[in-house]
């Protein structure tokens, strides 16, 4: 990896390029350390990722949660808050839009109203859940980090308690066999398709995702909420003595990173999965936490990275699937791209500073 | 040795006593550059076993570079050094102890939830720790130094004062030919200081050289054999015999390069004629009193009246409140007593912004860390506390500030390549004028307290920072003046008040006159 004159192609882009694909490079060859033909392996992750419109739909449904929960990490982290959150806000983003959609009375209503107040429940109930470490930052000086860590937990065990319990969201039990898992919430609560139908289940979803990065870029970059996010970043003892109103700022923050990461839980619900049930989340919070990270602070990296990690994600579960690859093994790529992408920054960080 | 000037002291290193020994540490014409800024500038100095000597200087006189160059942190560009006759070059703090130099830091490096005998064996055993062995050590030097200890008391239940005994008991285990304490005192409560001192003393009659780095007067008076004074990183004064005079080096201290010393001395302006509805006391502030965070009263009781069309200056030796009175009036720190009013309205205890909106402007002593953000633009920095300005339904008319900026860049000499360009990458002088441009064309602007604000600036950047700051006082403004730089208060201040110890010493009209009188208030003679 050298640092050589590149045109109109900074190495600060190049770097996390070349980083990935040497991770790629080592996870094929880790697969054909396990037996399997290197070809079915890749050709089962191109399948899976890319292979049919389907593929592809469920692929950027995946890069839309990434992306959101990415860019909330961004907001976050633009005050240097680092949220954790993302997999608890999803949770119990996902708890209020199944109440709402099943038991809220939402199904009859017109204009998408079924669909659209689900989906503002559930960034209602991410925003709740990212406004409390928040407050406890704001006020006690806790630990973000561990914060959202904890409250992560919490959250994911909700749902499962949720989905437990006939009395909260679980299906009513005809017989033994009845899983525990809420009921399928009803077609008009679903998100509508934005390109396609079943067969490219692409839903509006995306659009959202995108308008709203727009819009998380427009705030960083134009609003004086994004300059206050910065300032108290870099120095809050300096924001004080300037009047900015500190708590405010790192209370806003968090409760933007949650509310994303809060209709992340929602679309995923309405748009996908369609019904609650445990381990609803699989660690789409975590992944969109290292979205964020290694985008560095840049919203197009953060729907950058999340597109290869949903196309990633995608490929890996079919890899498994038809080649028998071990699913820790995509794991382990992932967790390559993720050390040799901090290794980057990390190089390019310590030759800037020699400079 | 040392530069031709006025007050210094004759240099009367011969004359030392019979009982003490020759040369233990001797730098000669010793230089370290930092980019462009000289810390050191060809200083020589002799220390010698069995002697205190003191080390006096304003902050960035050079005594912390100093310290690093005999502890082995930094390498001299010039000079050399020599330790007990054979040439002396560390290459670390670790060359530095072997050869029997210790250092106590003004940052303590003690584990906290360890006891204060593990604390010691730290670093000093191999293999097994005898802990029976090191306490009774600790016990033995504890006794002979006068310094009471418990070996098992763990560390976290200390003091500060306790914290700093066992780092003199760690410098001690190793029998130092040399013993550097870099600013002692500045954490410790009075009773405390006279322990310290008293140990000092201790050390150096065991036959170790003793430097004691400090800018406090009253305990260089106490215990000091010789003298050396720093100033902007060269020697300016040395002395043999302190208690005599103790006025001169202050003088020596707080003078402004000779180079420099002829700042002129505008003549007040003109009082207009107020009309009866506006308020001649523009601040009041009323029996402010200021604890740290260890209790230690820091400013005591201070009352003082701040007029429009006037600059009062505050002096006094660093550490004397200077700072506590300037955090407290611009709201960083809550005051534990007192009140302080700015046109009749009480702001004690007020955030930051009431207390702007009041018509408070502040240049904090602390540029980098309260006064700008470095990592924005200069344009953010200069508007940093009137954003307000530019924005409309939470958007920031970036255009308007930046066209906002290149005024007030041009109309203060902010020299940078862009308003866009990183604050931080300014001259220090640049970065003050822009704090300045900010303060001073707030609106209804009533009142500007300026701590410190030519620390670190070349000469001609001091002369612009004062003609604004008078400009502002000629326009109305009351000015409350923060310097330990006696010199150009005497020459700006319409008055001036003397802080020693957080209680007023004095209060005297400016003016060259003053000078002697002034400075006996700050060492701690009262004169009124």
């Amino acid at each position: 990896m050298t640092n050589a004159p590149s045109l109109n192609f900074t190495p600060a882009r190049a770097l996390p390029v070349a980083a990935v694909l040497l991770a790629m490079a080592v996870g094929i060859l880790l697969v054909a350390l396990t037996g399997v033909p290197v070809g079915e392996a890749l050709g089962a992750f191109a399948d899976g990722a890319w292979g049919s419109p389907y593929a592809i739909g469920a692929s950027v449904n995946r890069a839309v949660i990434f992306a959101l929960v990415g860019t909330g990490f961004v907001l976050a982290d633009r005050a240097r808050l680092t949220n954790v959150g993302g997999e608890g806000q999803i949770a119990v983003g996902a708890i209020a839009a199944t109440a709402v959609s099943l038991y809220g009375g939402v199904q009859g209503l017109p204009l998408g109203l079924a669909f659209v107040l689900p989906l503002l429940a559930g960034a209602l109930a991410g925003a709740a859940w990212g406004a409390l470490p928040g407050l406890l930052k704001a006020r006690a000086g806790t630990n973000e980090v561990i914060s959202t860590l904890m409250l992560s937990f919490i959250g994911v065990w909700l749902l499962y308690w949720s989905v437990q319990s006939e009395r909260l969201l679980r299906q009513p039990m005809s017989n033994s066999g009845t899983l525990p898992e809420s009921l399928e919430i009803p077609s008009t609560t679903r998100l509508p398709f934005f390109l396609g139908d079943e067969s490219m289940p692409i839903n509006i979803g995306l659009p959202l995702t995108v308008l709203l990065g727009l819009g998380a870029a427009w705030l960083l970059a134009r609003s004086l909420f994004g300059l206050h996010l910065r300032s108290v970043g870099l120095n809050a003892l300096a924001s004080r003595q300037a009047g900015m109103p500190i708590a405010r700022t790192v209370v806003l923050a968090m409760t933007l990173a949650g509310a994303l990461g809060g209709l992340a839980g929602a679309i995923m619900l309405q748009g996908d999965q369609y019904a609650l049930k445990s381990g609803f989340s699989s660690g789409y919070g975590f992944d969109g936490l290292v979205v964020g990270l290694l985008a560095r602070g840049s919203l197009p990296g953060v729907f950058a990275g999340a597109l290869l990690f949903g196309f990633l994600r995608s490929g890996g579960i079919n890899m498994e699937m038809a080649a028998s690859v071990p699913s820790a093994l995509v794991q382990v790529v992932q967790g390559m791209i993720i050390l040799a992408v901090a290794g980057a920054a990390l190089w390019m960080d310590r030759h800037g500073a020699a400079r | 040795m040392h530069a031709a000037f006025a007050p210094a002291i004759a240099v009367a290193v011969a004359a030392a006593s019979s009982s003490v020994e020759a040369g233990r540490l001797r730098l000669n014409n010793v230089g370290k550059r930092f980019g462009a800024m000289a810390a050191l500038d060809g200083v020589s100095l002799d220390i010698r076993a069995g002697e205190i000597h003191c080390l006096l200087g304003e902050n960035g006189a050079g005594k912390s570079t100093l310290c690093n160059l005999v502890f082995g942190v930094h390498a001299p560009d010039s000079g050399s050094m020599l330790l007990d006759g054979a040439p002396y070059r560390p290459r670390g703090p670790a060359d530095a102890l072997a050869s029997g130099i210790a250092m106590v830091h003004q940052h303590f490096s003690l584990v906290e939830d360890a006891s204060v005998a593990d604390n010691l064996l730290l670093g000093q055993s191999r293999g097994l720790l005898k802990r029976r062995e090191a306490g009774a050590r600790i016990r033995a030097l504890a006794a002979q130094y006068g310094l009471e200890l418990d070996p098992d008391a763990m560390i976290a239940d200390l003091s500060v004062g306790e914290r700093q005994r066992v780092e003199i008991i760690k410098c001690l285990m190793r029998e130092p030919r040399l013993l550097v304490l870099d600013e002692p005192t500045a954490v410790l409560l009075p009773d405390e200081i006279a322990a310290l001192l008293a140990v000092c003393r201790k050390v150096a009659d065991s036959g170790c050289g003793v430097v004691l780095v400090t800018h406090k007067l009253a305990e260089i008076r106490q215990v000091a054999d010789r003298i050396t004074v720093l100033r902007g990183g060269r020697t300016v004064a040395s002395s043999t015999a302190p208690a005599t005079d103790i006025d001169s080096l202050v003088a020596a201290m707080i003078a402004r390069d000779p180079k420099a010393s002829t700042m002129p001395a505008a003549p007040a302006a003109p009082r207009r004629a107020l009309s009866s509805d506006v308020r001649d006391e523009v601040l009041q502030v009323d029996g402010l009193t200021v604890k740290d965070a260890h209790g230690a009263l820091r400013l005591d009781n201070v009352t003082l009246i701040v007029n429009r069309h006037e600059i009062v200056g505050i002096a006094g030796v660093e550490g004397n409140g200077q700072s506590e009175l300037a955090a407290a009036l611009s709201g960083m720190t809550k005051p534990a007593a007192g009140r302080f009013f700015v046109n009749g309205r009480p702001l004690a205890g007020s955030a930051p912004q009431e207390i702007t909106r009041a018509g408070v402007g502040i240049v904090p002593e602390d540029r980098h860390a309260v006064g700008c953000v470095t990592g924005l633009s200069v344009a953010e920095n200069i508007f940093l506390n009137q954003l307000h300005k530019f924005t409309r339904r939470g958007m920031l008319d970036r255009s308007a500030m930046r066209a906002a900026a290149r005024g007030l860049m041009q109309r203060f000499d902010v020299r940078a390549a862009s308003e866009d360009v990183a604050f931080g990458g300014l001259s220090g002088g640049n970065q003050q004028k822009a704090v300045l441009a900010r303060e001073l064309t707030q609106d209804n602007l009533a009142l500007l307290i300026a701590a410190q604000p030519t620390r670190g600036l070349d000469v001609g950047a001091v002369e612009a920072v004062y003609n604004h700051i008078r400009a502002a006082r000629d326009r109305g403004v009351a000015v409350l003046l923060i310097s330990s730089e006696l010199d150009d208060l005497l020459a700006v201040a319409d008055r001036i008040v003397v802080l020693y110890r957080g209680r007023i010493m004095g209060v005297c009209p400016a003016g060259p006159e003053q000078r002697a009188r002034i400075g006996a208030m700050m060492a701690g003679q009262s004169h009124d």
